[in-house]
């Protein structure tokens, strides 16, 4: 195992971060010599110079050092050096003032502007214009992430997960000329290296696999893992982060979702303003298709069913033709949603395809034929399921049975349960809307609340409750099976009333 | 069908085939090939005789050359060697021998496109302009920010290495100026990674104190010829002498560099610290990340090395030299860019860092050959390749002690004129550890001294 030596969030520490930032604060105007001398110091009394090296090399990134004036010193230098080239190097004292007085002369400037301006070009003689100060946390928290990308340059191989941003790393991986390996393992994971990789273990991909992490790591959960190759004895060590453990160190906050194009943004809305039953997702987790990744746009996923959604750029009917076979290989629904704008073919050429689900759109995604294709697959996947469970001989023994509890149980929809159920009710037992209740229990209900209305003359709900409830069974699914009616007094359980229907 | 591609590079065999050169890739689902074994795999699939499809290269246009090389007797003669050895090798040559033309006759000899990979910015541009002169073509050029490719193209080993994935199909002749660099584990992947069959390394320093040398047999070719300064010194190079001037350090100076090397020394006999070798001082050094003593012991240490090497009676010594030999063109060489600066203010000379601007480098450069500049002050980026006949005399005021900066430095010197007589001279603090570290890089120099030189 490897570790950086992560900033932690000490009051010693933030005090560092923070004296560091007030020096370069006061630096506008200063030169950047004079600002690394004060940084030297610190780094030699008493801090760890690593450290506050390391801050001060964020900082510069966020200052802007310019040469003083516009004084070309370029120019300056050259008549310096045309003039002791003739008359040889300035060996004494005589020679050399003599040499910038007539520099000065001909520039019509003083002889200390000369001294002054002869390397006002060189960086230390640069002049700060601008800084852009962090918050000392942000610092620290900055120091970290670069702490490791910093370690990432030397590793050899690297693997996460992570919960979202999938076409943005897969669009970066692709840039960076990495070759991925996608596996499932408690999660969708990617293993990533270069194709240089396959011969010996190389940290060539170090620079490209450190490129890439903020894209992993600006999400709500995530894992990396990396191989590294510890540069002083070439040893190699692992390395783990996740965000469960050290999120904290870099404060990343998490991206909101954020959308290609307008078009799916305005999908979204509209379809979620719809209220429908199916949860839409964006960018859902990507699907392997052999050692293809496919990343969705959109998932929508109701109970266990999940189909999903592409909304297509530029496209031929060649592109299209290839998607299809890659998804047909992997058995998943997926709609494609093709601008025909942005056809480089007439669609005419595509002709008709019965097997490719495609829904063609002019600037806006159509609501209608994605809901009948989500109601389609549903049914289909219902029928499918209620075929399924007329196969089994179901047999149940407890007093109530609840069909979304059974559902879940076995994997199936609620309606495919309450469906089949209500039309093949196992004997001994009565469909409710919301389940089975078992006659001889009902029976037995039946008797007492019968016995307290003669008794009593009047039923309240709480009473009727805790006799349902000692069978086992929900009181108004009860009642309701009974036909019995509930007489509301106000909103208050307590003095709604039990009423036996008069036949 | 069996078909060969480039991707990023490596090569990739698809159908129904195998090859000793490659292995198998899972994550592709086919044979995967370093782009080193282009030659080979071709071989091979002529040998079995089956019927395949190459679809690697991407070759820049071609453009016809007009050459006019000629070569040395010795200069053929490694040339011829270099092709009888199939057009693999590296060639051992000291500076200002000619390596330039030989690598020159050779691309007009191919007529292929070439590539040719050099370590730093000046060299890029020297090569660019000997292509034009000897070649007639202009030359593409890929890094210090540009990025065009050509006939014949001239790289920095940071380029070529950065750019290997798209450039490593565009060329069939490669040609490494300073071989050495290449042995590196980052530089030896642009071997790896370009296909280019023909390929041929140029070098005067061939041995590497890490002995990574070793690795270069199968990456450019074994080396095919050598010949040392001694060889040439007088017909072909120029003679040469080479001299220490001591210094005392001032009064002052003498004491705080006593005071801070015992600071060194104590830390070190007190934590049993023993510094032989290069190694031992890499340890040290990672001791001082997290040992305060430690990295206090070194930071006293640098402050007595900065003394001692950029000491001011130094300055002096070196003002007596350049009063003595106005006329000369000379180089003076330091470790330190702050001493660099020094220099040049103090006698209003022409210095180059690596913080000097790209044009006014050429130009600095451009002048010292026209003879306008005659004396240059210079950190360690001058060491290689620069090339200006006539200079003849070097001053080293500070080093790091490795044999191979000694045998570039002198390098710069040798380069034969008429009548010219080349000096080096080192001026060395007395009585300090640059001494030792003086005397380490002179320790191989011997052989050329006795033979080449009067004093």
């Amino acid at each position: 195992m490897i570790w950086p030596r992560y900033a932690k969030f000490s009051s010693e520490n933030l005090e560092v971060a923070e004296r560091l930032i007030s020096v370069y604060e006061g630096s506008i105007g200063k030169k950047k010599k004079i600002l690394k001398a004060f940084v030297g110091d610190l780094e030699d009394t008493g801090f760890d110079y690593h450290f506050v090296r390391g801050l001060a090399l964020l900082l510069d990134r966020r200052s802007v050092f310019r040469c003083r004036d516009n004084f070309d010193s370029v120019d300056l230098r050259r008549k310096i050096f045309e003039a002791t080239g003739k008359v040889g190097p300035a060996t004494t004292a005589e020679k050399r003032k003599q040499v910038i007085g007539n520099v000065a002369l001909e520039f019509k400037i003083p002889v200390e502007v000369v001294e002054e301006f002869l390397y006002a070009d060189l960086d230390g003689e640069l002049v700060m214009v601008e800084f852009d100060p962090p918050s000392p946390r942000e610092l620290l928290e900055k120091y970290n992430l670069s702490l490791t990308q910093t370690l990432l340059f030397e590793s050899t191989e690297l693997r996460f997960r992570a919960s979202a941003n999938w076409q943005r790393i897969f669009f970066m991986v692709k840039r960076l000329g990495l070759i991925y390996d996608a596996y499932v393992d408690g999660g969708f994971w990617v293993k990533l290296d270069g194709p240089s990789s396959l011969f010996k273990l190389t940290r060539r991909y170090g620079t490209a696999m450190a490129k890439l992490l903020p894209a992993v790591i600006a999400n709500e959960d995530w894992t990396v893992e990396a191989k590294i190759v510890w540069r002083y004895t070439n040893e190699i060590c692992d390395f783990r982060i996740e965000s469960r453990k050290h999120r904290e160190l870099f404060g990343f906050k998490q991206l909101l979702t954020s959308y290609d194009s307008s078009v799916e943004q305005d999908f979204a809305s509209r379809f979620e303003a719809l209220g429908s039953e199916w949860h839409l997702r964006r960018e859902p987790e990507p699907v392997m298709a052999g050692k293809k990744v496919i990343i969705p746009d959109f998932s929508f996923e109701r109970g266990k069913i999940k189909l999903y959604m592409e909304v297509v750029g530029f496209w031929t009917v060649d592109y299209l033709l290839r998607k299809m076979e890659k998804l047909k290989s992997v058995n998943v629904s997926m709609l494609v949603a093709v601008d025909e704008n942005l056809a480089c073919e007439r669609v005419a050429n595509l002709g008709r395809r019965p097997q490719l689900n495609i829904i063609y759109y002019r600037n806006k995604i159509p609501l209608v034929p994605i809901i009948r294709y989500l109601q389609e697959s549903f049914k289909e996947v219902r029928s499918e399921q209620e075929e399924f469970l007329r196969s089994l001989s179901i047999k149940f023994t407890e007093p109530f049975v609840l069909f979304d509890q059974f559902a879940s149980r076995i994997g199936v929809s609620v309606e495919a349960v309450r469906a089949v159920l209500n039309e093949k009710t196992p004997s001994g037992y009565i469909a409710l809307p919301n389940g089975l209740i078992r006659k001889d229990t009902l029976e037995k209900i039946e008797k007492r609340i019968d016995a307290r209305l003669d008794s009593a003359g009047k039923l309240t709900l709480p009473e009727a409750a805790r006799i349902a409830e000692k069978e086992g069974v929900e009181v108004t699914s009860a009642l309701e099976a009974l036909g019995y009616k509930i007489v509301w007094h106000g909103i208050m359980s307590e003095k709604a009333e039990v009423i036996k229907p008069q036949n | 069908m069996v078909r060969l591609w480039f991707d990023k590079g490596t090569l990739l065999l698809r159908g129904a085939m195998g090859t000793p050169y490659g292995k198998w890739d899972l994550r592709v689902g086919c044979y995967r090939i370093k782009a080193l074994n282009y030659r080979d795999v071709l071989a091979y699939l002529k040998e079995s005789g089956v019927s395949f499809e190459d679809y690697v290269q991407q070759l820049p246009p071609s453009e016809s050359f007009m050459s006019s090389v000629e070569l040395r007797g010795y200069q053929s003669e490694a040339l011829s060697r270099w092709r009888r050895a199939g057009m693999r090798g590296v060639l051992v040559l000291p500076t200002a021998a000619g390596k330039t033309y030989i690598a020159l006759k050779a691309i007009s000899l191919l007529r292929v496109q070439t590539l040719i990979v050099v370590p730093t910015l000046d060299l890029l541009d020297q090569w660019r302009t000997r292509v034009r002169e000897c070649l007639g073509v202009e030359a593409g050029v890929v890094g210090g920010g540009e990025c065009s490719v050509r006939m014949v193209t001239v790289a920095t080993y940071d380029s070529a290495f950065l750019r290997a994935e798209v450039l490593g199909n565009n060329f069939i002749f490669i040609v490494f100026d300073e071989v050495h660099h290449l042995a590196s584990p980052s530089y030896m992947q642009i071997a790896e990674m370009y296909i280019a069959p023909y390929r041929m390394g140029l070098t005067a320093t061939y041995e590497r104190i890490d002995e990574r040398h070793e690795l270069l047999p199968r990456l450019v070719g074994d080396p095919v010829y050598s010949v040392d300064v001694a060889d040439l010194t007088g017909k072909h190079l120029s003679a040469y002498s080479y001299e220490k001037v001591y210094v005392d350090l001032a009064p002052d100076d003498q004491r705080v560099y006593d005071r801070e090397m015992a600071v060194f020394r104590n830390y070190l006999r007190e934590k049993r610290v023993v510094l032989r070798s290069a190694r031992d001082f890499q340890r040290f050094i990672m001791m001082t990340g997290r040992d305060r003593g430690a990295r206090e012991a070194l930071l006293a240490r640098n402050r007595a090395l900065k003394i001692a090497l950029n000491s001011e009676e130094k300055i002096n010594a070196l003002a007596r030299q350049l009063q003595a030999h106005k006329d000369e063109k000379t180089l003076i060489f330091t470790l330190h860019n702050d001493l660099v600066y020094a220099i040049s203010r103090r006698f209003l000379i022409p210095a180059i860092t690596y913080q000097t601007p790209k044009e006014e480098r050429r130009e600095i450069l451009e002048c010292f050959r026209r003879g306008e500049y005659r004396v240059i002050v210079t950190s360690q980026v001058l060491d290689e390749g620069i090339d200006v006949p006539d200079a003849s005399v070097g001053y080293i005021l500070s080093g790091t002690g490795s044999t191979r900066e000694y045998i570039q430095r002198l390098g710069r010197l040798l380069r034969k004129v008429k009548g010219k007589r080349a000096r080096l001279v080192e001026i060395v603090s007395k009585e300090t550890v640059e001494v030792r570290m003086s005397n380490r890089r002179g320790r191989n120099e011997t052989g050329g001294k006795s033979k080449g030189a009067a004093k």
